[in-house]
């Protein structure tokens, strides 16, 4: 084989964790970095999953089940993002594999594609607004839905946590982006 | 080719005939007279936009056919030749475009002389401009396939860019950089409402009558003949039929039980308030998935384009967000714009073949014709697609500069498909 | 804009969506017995209806679904949206617009 040495290899690259830089602030928060997969399978399967991760996934479209320190978030009748800490990553996927077994399944460590943002407050559905035509009132995004969508010209997904508090899940590559283009509008709210 | 001024009904526009018309106090007389539908015609003509209108024109003017009509559904003007961004060029990859969309340019550049109306073609030039240097190369093969066929097109860095078009300012940092552009210098702006007037008055004046608030309803046919279109003023017979209706070319195909390649889409453009003289070309720019193609009008405005909605639709009207992607695209483009005001947007319906590529052929019957599937480039067309329109209609026989715009060709395989993007009207 | 109903996921803003074409052609399960006229109906020809519309969208930027709609192409209302395989519904034509 011909010598690598010195040129990074993949591993290298995964684990070194650069997070784009987000300035925290009263409304916005970078999240810590956490184990993330994509999970995708017939519904039957993703319940086996299920089991084997601790959350049962939604059957209901658009929602979020948390149990514990992890989470499983609906985001096509066939796709779930797995969430978890950090650290149990590699059980995570030990434990999917080994329940899963030979059904047919799709199982990819996202971990590091995503950051997570947090917008908090009381003009964070409006701030969220200003890039995006959801309707964020109560009634028709509740606590716990979550969605793929677009913020302006960026893939999100998009989790009401509680009443005034979002979760967003962005491409880390779009984190400068996003956070940015909030930024931005989130001044028209500052006193 | 000028028609010999006997035959103009109407008088010729000169000096003099200014100097006439003030004297007697005469100015405003309407550009055509009004008809009524006759019982019979040699040649009827359904759709009165500038295409309709050019073969109209070329069948009275080139084949000395008498007794043509030119049936309207609203009024003249009403539909694309009066909705478009009224740029013409002819800088097309396929010979079978290049050799047509230039022999319609070398007619408009003649054209106020031919039609004796001023249709202020203004050969401002053309920048089609790239983002990297994969662009360019394709660019410049756009170009070399130009140059071979005799066509103007000249290959720009970002300094000829900056000498040629010093309103853009190429090294500002962009999402999508400009590294260069090719230009042809005899492409620009033609004035849409004034084809469409001047072929009109034309046409009028060799004896076509221009029936406008006519839509025709059917098709009446026998032993595979058709002998008459039926319409809302009720049926006119008629030797040969040709449809020129641009967005509605396919339930024309549902009329008369063809189906055809077309599926009708939404382009809209929109116009800014007057400014002072700022851009003295044409600049088409590419931004991510969404495009602005953009000139200024005698007027002032800036007049913008961009890409299709993305979905079939008669409405005309136009998206929002396909709007907000237009001035997205056009202030990345030229920064110092962002502050002008859009004044009206509006849509027209595009006639979208699976190829990119027009139709112009029999249809289904011995004597009746279509025009159509313009897609894109109907305005800068209408000259060249008048002319040969009317030799086919008038011989029977396809002159060479049409005859790859077939209908078999999508069953032959030898589609016209100048982007290379399958059979689709749209990608998304 | 428009509010396109995702059958899974409810109403939601155009933005999200992707045209996919005319709805109900099946692709020919052995294309070489087809002559070139037949190959080109399927692949070229489209019905271009103005009036109802059958057609298919993906929910691109939600769930990222095919489904099938019936819509007016003349006013751009969506009157039935249902989900891929399933039969094109009838419409209350007394009833219009949903």
């Amino acid at each position: 084989m011909a010598d690598l040495t010195g040129i990074p290899t993949m591993n290298h690259l995964t684990t070194a964790r650069i997070a784009p830089q987000v300035t925290r602030s009263h409304w916005l928060a970078p999240l810590a970095p956490r184990s993330r997969f994509s999970l995708r399978a017939a519904p039957q399967v993703l319940a086996l999953a299920g089991a084997a991760f601790g959350v049962a996934p939604s059957e209901q479209a658009c929602r979020a089940v948390v149990q514990g320190t992890r989470a499983a978030l609906w985001l096509s009748p066939d796709e779930q993002l797995l969430l978890g800490l950090e650290a149990d990553t590699a059980s995570i996927q030990a434990d999917l594999h080994a329940a899963l077994g030979k059904a047919a399944y799709s199982l990819v460590d996202v971990s590091h594609r995503q950051t997570a943002l947090e917008i908090s407050g009381p003009n964070a559905a409006d701030i969220l607004n200003g890039a995006s035509p959801l309707d964020l009132s109560l009634a028709a995004f509740p606590v716990g839905m979550c969605t793929r969508t677009l913020l302006d010209k960026a893939d999100i997904i998009l989790w009401r946590t509680q009443h005034d508090v979002f979760h967003i899940e962005v491409w880390r590559s779009f984190t400068d982006y996003v956070t940015g283009l909030l930024s931005v509008i989130a001044r028209e709210y500052e006193s | 080719m000028r028609p010999p001024a006997s035959r103009l009904l109407a008088p010729r526009y000169s000096a003099l005939s200014l100097l006439r018309a003030r004297l007697s106090r005469e100015y405003w007389q309407p550009l055509w007279r009004r008809s009524t539908p006759q019982e019979h015609y040699d040649v009827v003509v359904v759709g009165g936009g500038g295409h309709g209108l050019a073969t109209a024109y070329h069948l009275a003017r080139d084949h000395g056919i008498k007794r043509i009509a030119v049936l309207e559904k609203k009024v003249i003007g009403y539909g694309n030749v009066g909705r478009n961004t009224t740029i013409v060029r002819s800088n097309y990859l396929l010979p079978e475009n290049h050799y047509f969309y230039e022999d319609s340019l070398r007619r408009y550049e003649t054209l106020s002389h031919d039609l004796n109306y001023n249709v202020m073609y203004s050969p401002r030039g053309v920048v089609d401009l790239a983002n990297s240097d994969d662009e360019m190369v394709g660019l410049a093969r756009r170009g070399n396939a130009m140059r071979l066929a005799g066509i103007d097109a000249e290959l720009m860095d970002r300094q000829g860019l900056m000498k040629y078009a010093p309103v853009l300012d190429p090294t500002l940092p962009r999402r999508y950089p400009i590294v260069g552009g090719l230009v042809q210098k005899r492409g620009g702006t033609v004035r849409h409402d004034a084809v469409a007037w001047g072929y009109a008055r034309a046409a009028a004046a060799l004896g076509v009558d221009i029936i406008e608030h006519c839509e025709v309803t059917g098709l009446q046919t026998t032993a595979g003949i058709a002998t008459a279109v039926e319409t809302t003023r009720g049926p006119i017979k008629a030797d040969r039929i040709v449809f020129a209706v641009a967005g509605h070319t396919g339930h024309i195909g549902a009329m008369l039980g063809v189906p055809l390649p077309v599926e009708t889409h939404l382009l809209q453009a929109m116009v800014t308030e007057p400014i002072k003289p700022l851009l003295h070309t044409v600049l088409i720019y590419m931004y991510g998935h969404s495009e602005v193609y953009m000139a200024q009008s005698d007027r002032g405005g800036l007049v913008m384009g961009g890409t299709l909605d993305g979905f079939p639709s008669f409405a005309r009207e136009p998206l929002w967000h396909r709007l907000e992607e237009v001035v997205q695209s056009a202030v990345a483009m030229l920064p110092q714009v962002a502050g002008i005001k859009i004044l009206r947007h509006w849509a027209g319906t595009n006639d979208q073949t699976m190829d990119g590529s027009p139709l112009i052929d029999r249809l289904r019957y011995e004597n009746v014709f279509l025009n159509g599937g313009w897609c894109y480039g109907g305005f800068k067309a209408i000259p060249a697609s008048g002319a040969a329109c009317a030799r086919l209609v008038a011989s029977g026989r396809a002159p060479d500069l049409i005859k790859g715009f077939n209908l078999s060709r999508f069953a032959t395989g030898h589609v016209l498909d100048e982007k290379g993007a399958g059979p689709f009207p749209v990608r998304q | 804009m428009l509010l396109i109903q995702c059958p899974y996921c409810g109403p939601r803003p155009e933005l999200e969506f992707a045209y996919g074409g005319q709805a109900h052609i099946a692709r020919p399960l052995k294309p070489a017995d087809l002559n070139d006229d037949e190959w080109a109906a399927f692949l070229y020809m489209r019905v271009n209806t103005k009036g109802v519309h059958a057609e298919r969208w993906r929910h691109a930027r939600g769930c990222n679904r095919f489904f099938n709609a019936l819509r007016d192409t003349t006013t751009d209302h969506f009157l039935a949206v249902y989900k891929t395989g399933e039969a094109r519904p009838a419409l209350n034509t007394a009833g219009g617009h949903s």
